[in-house]
């Protein structure tokens, strides 16, 4: 099943980061794509930007970020989408995706992902913001489902359901992240595979597995380490209810060299079958 | 008032909220609005997001300030840093600029004796010059070259383009020599007040530091501000009294010569075309 919206399938990426910039412009490394955190490269004309450039020309690049605030109660951020905007078309990023979550309100920004209720109230709110984005976009938008430590009394409904809710009503891509199924799952007593159960696959054009740090009363979502074996088996589920999904692993912390973040990107091969 | 707007102005103060424990109040309210988790109750589960937002922020400011956190010690630059953020919380999108302040908040603020609070904010000074350094743009250097070709009787009236990202700091102290031992990981005492100047400039993927001269400084500052080729060696020639004239055109010519190799400009501006 390929995804509505006719996104390929760029095989096995990496999340780019600031430490890895110089090994990728000097040896080339075969890597299918990168991920690139859109504000990083935002508010700039500098150095980064240069970085971007250059291994944009090299590898397919998409983009994710982390302060759309879609479920924010702000006002959409006019000047950041058309920043947004502008730097995907000039680095030709095939497509751009943020999280279902808000980062402020009352013109504060916590660059955190906090949570929503997942109330009517909030689904009507962000359903008509996605579609605002879409617009300004002219293109989808992927919105990752959010690793999150609390739940609201006030939901009505659970997340996987506020999630295929949103996808339909808004008529978006999903970035399915399933570090962030296992992680969330663990953090309220839910079962993943429930959550899986619910995604509308059809609608996922890519997935997220990445790192996390056992607290023993809780999972942080960290991005650090090796990939857990629980979300590995997660991935393998996820991308064959998907047929076949750009994957794309996440370190941020704590990162190792190239070579050995690459390799543990690669470990998705031995899930995913040889279709990657 | 429960709704999606209240409840993230709720939340939002919560975890911005300052002090290493939550308020009685707060667990109140945080176990009405959440719900407890299988092992952390809402207010414990609350305060994952509240440490979160302080160290995200923290973390920024630390990798912005690498410097003045050695110098000033991990426990100090953090009271500094938590202060600064309950100040200056962050208002934009983006975390490139959440440090711009810091210099200034250190000079009227810091929570430093008097003589490290000058140094603190000098040294924040050159840190946040490296931070302008890297996100400006930084194109092609004008070349030696280009600086010869310019006729003999354009040079009075010609302007220097300066590179974008070239930042001009005049200092109380020596924070230069200091930042060099850091980036070297050498221990260097906090040194004692005394005037320095530097500018630090992009060029290529490298953030560059030169140690000026004041005189080297002052001739630069006024190139930066438009002045003509005529008047700013006219300021150098009376900034070198002291040397005869040949020396001091030697001089002279040699800070351009360095300046102009190290990528310091873009182009000349000729009264009539520009270049």
């Amino acid at each position: 099943m390929a995804n509505r919206f006719s996104l390929p399938n760029l095989g096995v990426g990496l999340g780019l980061r600031t430490v890895h910039y110089a090994h990728i412009l000097e040896y080339r490394p075969a890597v299918d794509w990168f991920e690139v955190l859109s504000e990083n490269y935002m508010q700039t004309a500098g150095r980064p930007l240069q970085y971007l450039e250059a291994i944009a020309e090299r590898y397919p690049v998409v983009m994710h970020g982390v302060s759309l605030s879609i479920g924010s109660t702000d006002p959409l951020d006019r000047g950041y989408l058309a920043e947004l905007r502008g730097l995907r078309d000039r680095v030709g990023a095939l497509w751009v995706s943020d999280h279902l979550c808000w980062t402020g309100v009352g013109g504060k920004n916590t660059h955190d992902l906090l949570p929503l209720p997942y109330t009517d109230e909030a689904l009507r709110h962000v359903v008509d913001r996605v579609r605002a984005v879409q617009d300004f976009l002219g293109a989808p938008l992927a919105l990752e489902n959010p690793s999150t430590y609390v739940e609201y009394t006030g939901s009505t409904m659970k997340e996987w359901e506020f999630v295929a809710r949103l996808a339909e009503e808004a008529d978006c891509a999903l970035l399915l992240d399933v570090n962030n199924v296992f992680v969330s799952s663990r953090n309220h007593g839910h079962d993943p595979h429930e959550y899986l159960a619910a995604v509308p696959f059809d609608r996922v054009v890519q997935i997220h597995v990445a790192g996390h740090t056992d607290h023993g009363t809780h999972i942080i979502d960290s991005h650090i380490g090796p990939v857990a074996e629980e979300v590995w088996r997660l991935l393998g589920d996820a991308y064959a209810r998907a047929g076949g999904v750009s994957v794309l692993l996440e370190w941020d912390a704590d990162i190792p060299s190239f070579a050995e973040t690459h390799a543990e990107a690669l470990r998705a091969r031995e899930y995913i079958g040889k279709s990657a | 008032m429960n709704t999606l707007r209240g409840t993230q102005l709720w939340f939002a103060r919560s975890i911005m909220a300052t002090g290493s424990d939550p308020a009685s109040a707060d667990e109140r309210e945080a176990a009405h609005r959440l719900t407890a988790g299988p092992r952390l109750s809402s207010p414990e589960r609350l305060d994952i997001y509240r440490r979160a937002y302080h160290a995200r922020l923290l973390e920024c400011l630390s990798d912005d300030y690498p410097a003045l956190q050695h110098a000033v010690g991990a426990a100090a630059f953090e009271e500094l840093c938590r202060s600064f953020i309950a100040r200056h919380p962050s208002e934009g999108p983006n975390l490139n600029f959440f440090g711009r302040r810091l210099a200034a908040f250190c000079r009227d603020e810091g929570p430093f004796e008097p003589a490290t609070r000058s140094f603190a904010a000098d040294l924040a000074s050159l840190e946040w010059a490296i931070v302008e350094a890297i996100h400006a743009a930084s194109g092609e250097p004008m070349t030696l070259e280009r600086l010869r070709d310019l006729p003999a009787e354009a040079w009075a009236a010609a302007k220097l383009v300066p590179n974008t990202s070239l930042r001009l700091l005049r200092l109380d102290h020596p924070v230069n020599a200091y930042f060099q031992a850091f980036k070297d990981g050498r221990d260097a005492a906090i040194p004692s007040a005394g005037p320095s100047a530097t500018a630090v400039y992009r060029s290529g993927y490298t953030v560059w530091r030169m140690d000026l001269t004041v005189p080297m400084f002052d001739v630069l500052l006024a190139l930066l501000d438009g002045e003509a080729l005529g008047a700013a060696l006219g300021r150098a020639d009376r900034a070198l009294a002291e040397l005869d004239a040949a020396d001091a055109a030697q001089r002279v010519t040699h800070w351009f010569r360095e300046w102009v190799s190290s990528g310091l400009f873009a182009g000349v501006i000729e009264a009539n075309r520009e270049g």
